[in-house]
């Protein structure tokens, strides 16, 4: 983001007009890409507006100053796990499909339900006054980054990868089948 | 500077879709990738508070590192668990199974 705002700063355009600018669009199009995943009636296409939706997500992160964690949800979502649900819709969904969508009954009761948790959640967030915090030390750099999660946060970092070893190994027992 | 509140409000509208879609969805591999919908609101939130409250340590940034390793995790087992389903049941239409089922 650095790089960009200095760019920007030669320009007629003032930052802050810059970021506003190109915020809104970016949060409307993940919005927008994410309806279009819950909506989709093929499900393959659903997984593609989902890698969609996860790239829109990292440009959010680029606003939050979390540069680093912009380029992991692209290397880990969009290239790992939109990749792994692919493979899983190549080999379980039959050529002769059958519709996605439930009935017109229970449509309404999840829009209804998404839309009390979105009102009740907004509700909250627009009475709530928010305090913030030390503007200077809000930015982390990826080295103070890697230092705190080396050190003081290196227990559940360990615990982390043996989350992962877990699901290595449960996996294969879980896709291995019934032994011949 | 865009405020805190939008962040949290693009969150909260990207949860509720997430429970839309969980909800409303009969093939498995949807209701997955609305849980991975949802797991990205928490994760925007995280970030969101970790740069407006100052954590000097990025506590925000690790957590949402540790959600999004764990997110991976869940989505593997799920996957996996969705492909044995298929095997032995031939559909992954939740409606459908109902083997367990009284």
């Amino acid at each position: 983001m650095s790089g960009l705002i200095q760019v920007l700063n030669n320009s007629l355009l003032s930052q802050d007009a810059v970021i506003k600018a190109t915020f809104y669009p970016t949060a409307f199009l993940t919005i927008f890409f994410a309806f279009l995943v819950v909506m989709s009636r093929s499900i393959f296409h659903s997984v593609i507006y989902l890698a969609f939706t996860l790239i829109g997500i990292a440009g959010i992160y680029l606003y939050l100053d979390a540069e680093f964690l912009a380029i992991v949800q692209v290397l880990i979502y969009v290239g790992a796990i939109v990749t792994l649900f692919i493979f899983t819709i190549m080999l379980t969904t039959q050529a002769d499909t059958e519709p996605i969508r439930g009935t017109v009954r229970r449509m309404w009761a999840g829009a209804l339900a998404g839309f009390a948790i979105f009102l009740i959640l907004s509700k909250v967030i627009t009475m709530t006054t928010w305090h913030i915090g030390l503007p200077e030390a809000a930015f982390v750099n990826l080295r103070e980054l890697g230092r705190s999660l080396m050190s003081k946060y290196a227990l559940p970092f360990e615990v982390i990868s043996l989350i992962s070893l877990a699901a290595l190994v449960g996996v294969i027992v879980i896709g291995r089948g019934r032994k011949r | 500077m865009i405020p805190q509140s939008h962040f949290l409000i693009l969150s909260a509208l990207l949860f509720s879709i997430g429970v839309f879609g969980i909800l409303t969805r009969k093939n498995a591999i949807g209701i997955l990738m609305s849980i991975e919908l949802i797991l990205n609101a928490a994760n925007i939130n995280l970030i969101t508070f970790g740069k407006f409250l100052g954590s000097p340590d990025g506590l925000g940034q690790i957590f949402a590192l540790f959600v999004i390793a764990i997110a991976a995790a869940s989505a593997v087992v799920g996957l996996g668990l969705v492909i044995s389903i298929y095997r032995n049941a031939k559909t992954i239409l939740v409606n459908k199974l109902n083997l367990m089922k009284w």
